[in-house]
């Protein structure tokens, strides 16, 4: 079965690059990585190049670790906010189509740029600001899972696709899927185990990042999720700020998203203009509002949930047994 | 986003070649005055429509250019005055560059906004407004410009003053800069009159950074506290570490609760359980994320039990964290048992070793002088805030907290802190439990004493402290600089 970025950007078997692998965090996460099961091709470190990691080779730039290991597909950044447009211009002029960009303070005018790089070269970033993605076909990109035993336990394999804005309710959302006796409240009212050993489980879960410019932005991955035979719903942690919701809810609407939709909608209320921690969830204009983008989801016919609590029932009930 | 007065933008514009009228930036009176005719004008960060409030004046004597510098110069906020020579205006333009977010199948990029008319009250004449997006990627020449401008004379100079403008928004990564108006002059040249940007900090590159600093005597809106976690951010970068307190006083009958989010998540699911309510009143918003140390945790904590009107604590995340929970938990547990006022405290622990979290907390809770409880993940903080009002105190605790003596064993820059080794409470020089405690084997026992090994580092998360301190009576304790604004 192929995983999730088979549907977002054809890659079968991801083939990673860790920009950033001799610091301490792109250490420490590259060994969470390989612990989960992703493949690490190389490591990119500029005037680090000839050094090993863990075993991992690693060069000094991206165009040379492509030249020395054609198979990568792929790359995950753990380097400085202020050096990542550089490093991801650099990743993309050496083919690379799937980027995954954690820092966070990404100053707005590089986010841009980053996107329009991806757009002349073809390639796909998620983020800036994102705890990363996650795959039960077994393999994770960033931040997301802590240390690799409790990723495996944690996520387990399953009917459930995750996409948020928030690293924090990416890892909530998609876990809580994959606990067997999940207690949580009911629709009926009554409060107690949603599912019994048959959690439903988990196909992949995309964190978008927080940021006013993500590059996958939420309908990327609704559509990834739709043609992933393994998802038979999408759970979608969402906020104010950015039009991500309303381009879903037109998606739904003109039959291009059809599986079913539970969203979680945050910023009930935030208000207009105040700076938040997650930076994109500044609402700009009316239609970035919490009423605007509920209105027009559930038209379209997504379910949307105000407690969190309450998605996992949600989703519980579009579940095929 | 911060704002940059005009005299700081005329040097980023200028320094793209962009023509300016010619002025002087004067913060105090000078024994030689500007010749007049001069316009003097107020520099007041993120001040707009000055004319209309007296903050632009003409100035056509010596004693007129006095007395107008005097004057602004005691405005509130005036970083200084600006005396612009007086131009030979044949026409005017409006020009802003401006961020395009994309979205809905559209790019992003830059927004080129230009009106043929100038002025005040540009803004209500909407209708002369062409917007012309642009690449930031790729920016447009000035010829690709001058064919969006038709019907504009000489527009080819015009472009080329543009171009300019877009790079200069481009270089320094703005967010917004306009000039208003661009003049058009007696040779047909055209030249800023007026100007103004505003800025991410996170934009603002080190080599540029002094470009962009204001003098420090500006009236700032940021509270005591607030400095406090920027000052430990400064000293302890790595990580998310976002304080801000309420502008507004605590309702009659309202309890004020201090709250550790922990994360955008958390601070989205707390509003979303709390915004509504009117008898739960939140002090502060924090964001303690993003892989930081324990120790800057644990100061963080402290600046929010510093809150002197909090009634409680309340600590969440999402309920998934990839932070540490167990070494999030000896943060809240040394904050706790030091700070001189610690509050009641709900808390609700989620993600890597959240067990360990929980049993440390459980363990140690009947210690503190305040009533703590303990949430799994699975209770979100819609249920947390219905046992708000039960761990209520009448009074708010107060409590002495002195740092034991000990031998300074030794210290770490980033995260700064000081290990503190008490010898008479390992009489018989075994190795202690805080070194098998290190996570990175960074502490070490050599030749009877507690070392450190060079090739490994200090992650900050505060696991030896406390071993040291379940298992070993405090053989070693850590002392962590708290900012002279807390408590």
């Amino acid at each position: 079965m192929a995983g999730i970025l088979k549907y977002l950007c054809n890659i079968d078997t991801p083939q990673v690059l860790v920009f950033g692998i001799t610091g301490r965090q792109g250490k420490s996460r590259s060994r969470l990585m390989k612990g989960f099961g992703t493949r690490i091709a190389a490591g990119c470190t500029p005037g680090k190049g000839g050094q090993e990691v863990d075993g991992v080779p690693v060069y000094n730039t991206p165009a040379e670790a492509v030249q020395n290991h054609p198979e990568i597909n792929s790359a995950v950044f753990f380097v400085p906010a202020g050096a990542i447009a550089r490093a991801a211009f650099d990743a993309m002029d050496a083919g690379i189509k799937f980027l995954v960009l954690t820092a966070d303070g990404v100053a707005t005018q590089d986010s841009i740029k980053i996107k329009e790089k991806a757009a002349e070269t073809g390639s796909m970033c998620l983020g800036p600001n994102t705890v990363g993605m996650l795959d039960t076909d077994g393999y994770l990109f960033g931040l997301i899972g802590g240390k690799a035993s409790w990723a495996k336990k944690n996520y387990l394999p399953g009917r459930v696709g995750v996409i948020s804005r928030s690293g924090g309710l990416s890892q909530l959302l998609a876990s809580f899927h994959c606990r067997p006796f999940l207690p949580g409240p009911r629709p009926d009212g009554s409060f107690g185990p949603l599912w019994e050993e048959n959690y439903p489980g988990l196909s992949a879960v995309l964190c978008v990042g927080g940021d006013p410019v993500p590059g996958i932005t939420i309908l990327d991955a609704a559509r990834a999720f739709e043609a992933d035979p393994r998802t038979e719903v999408v759970v979608v942690y969402a906020e104010t700020g950015t039009t991500q919701e309303n381009d879903l809810a037109k998606a739904i609407e003109d039959g291009e998203i059809t599986k079913p939709v539970v969203v979680f909608l945050g910023g009930k209320f935030t208000q207009a203009g105040v700076a938040q921690s997650h930076a994109g969830a500044m609402i700009r204009n009316e239609s970035e509002t919490y009423t605007v983008k509920k209105r027009v989801l559930e038209k379209a016919g997504a379910l949307v949930v105000d407690r969190p609590d309450s998605v996992f029932a949600a989703t519980s009930g579009f579940l095929t047994r | 986003m911060p704002a940059l007065p005009e005299y700081k933008t005329r040097i980023l514009l200028e320094s793209n070649g962009v023509p300016m009228v010619p002025a002087v930036f004067l913060d105090h009176v000078p024994e030689i005055l500007p010749k007049p005719v001069v316009y003097l004008k107020a520099q007041i960060p993120g001040a707009t429509s000055r004319a209309g409030r007296g903050l632009v004046r003409r100035a056509s004597s010596q004693n007129e250019i006095s007395t107008g510098l005097t004057e602004l110069l005691a405005e509130q906020n005036c970083l200084g005055v600006l005396a612009a020579e007086a131009a030979d205006i044949r026409r005017e333009y409006y020009a802003a560059c401006l961020l395009n977010f994309g979205g809905s199948g559209s790019l992003p990029g830059g927004v080129l906004v230009f009106s043929p008319e100038g002025g005040t009250g540009i803004e209500k004449r909407t209708g002369s407004l062409v917007k012309i997006p642009f690449s930031l990627l790729n920016p447009p020449s000035a010829d690709e410009i001058e064919e969006k401008l038709p019907g504009v004379p000489n527009s080819g100079s015009l472009a080329e003053f543009l171009n300019k403008m877009i790079n200069t928004f481009i270089r320094y990564k703005l967010t917004v800069l306009e000039t208003n108006p661009i003049a058009v002059v007696e040779d047909g040249s055209h030249i800023v009159i007026d100007c103004r940007a505003e800025f991410e900090k996170h934009g603002v590159s080190k080599k540029d950074a002094h470009l962009f600093e204001l003098p420090g005597n500006t009236v700032s809106d940021t509270t005591p506290l607030e400095k406090a976690v920027e000052s430990i951010n400064t000293d302890d970068p790595a990580g998310t570490g976002f304080f801000r307190a309420t502008r507004d006083s605590v309702p009659e009958g309202a309890v004020a609760v201090a709250t550790n989010l922990c994360g955008g998540g958390g601070k989205m699911l707390w509003e979303m359980a709390t915004g509504g309510r009117t008898d739960i009143f939140t002090l502060n918003e924090s964001d303690t994320s993003g892989g930081l140390s324990a120790f800057k945790s644990y100061r963080i904590l402290r600046v929010i039990l510093s809150q002197p009107e909090a009634d409680v604590l309340v600590l969440t995340g999402s309920g998934m964290a990839f932070q540490n929970q167990y070494h999030l938990a000896s943060a809240v547990w040394k904050a706790l048992r030091e700070s001189p006022s610690p509050l009641p405290s709900l808390l609700r622990f989620g993600g890597t070793d959240q067990e360990k979290a929980i049993q440390l907390m459980d363990e140690v809770s009947q210690n503190l002088p305040v009533e703590v409880r303990v949430f799994r993940p699975e209770i979100f903080p819609n249920a947390m805030i219905e046992q708000i009002s039960s761990i209520l105190s009448e009074n708010r605790v107060h409590q002495e907290f002195k740092a034991p003596e000990g031998e300074l064993l030794f210290e770490t820059a980033t995260p700064p802190a000081r290990f503190i080794y008490h010898p008479e409470k390992n009489p018989g020089g075994t190795e202690p439990a805080c070194v098998g405690e290190c996570p990175t084997g960074f502490l070490m026992w050599k030749d009877g004493i507690i070392a450190t090994n060079p090739e490994a580092k200090c992650i900050g998360c505060l696991a030896c402290e406390t071993a040291s301190l379940l298992r070993d009576n405090g053989v070693l304790t850590i002392e962590l600089d708290l900012p002279e604004e807390v408590e």
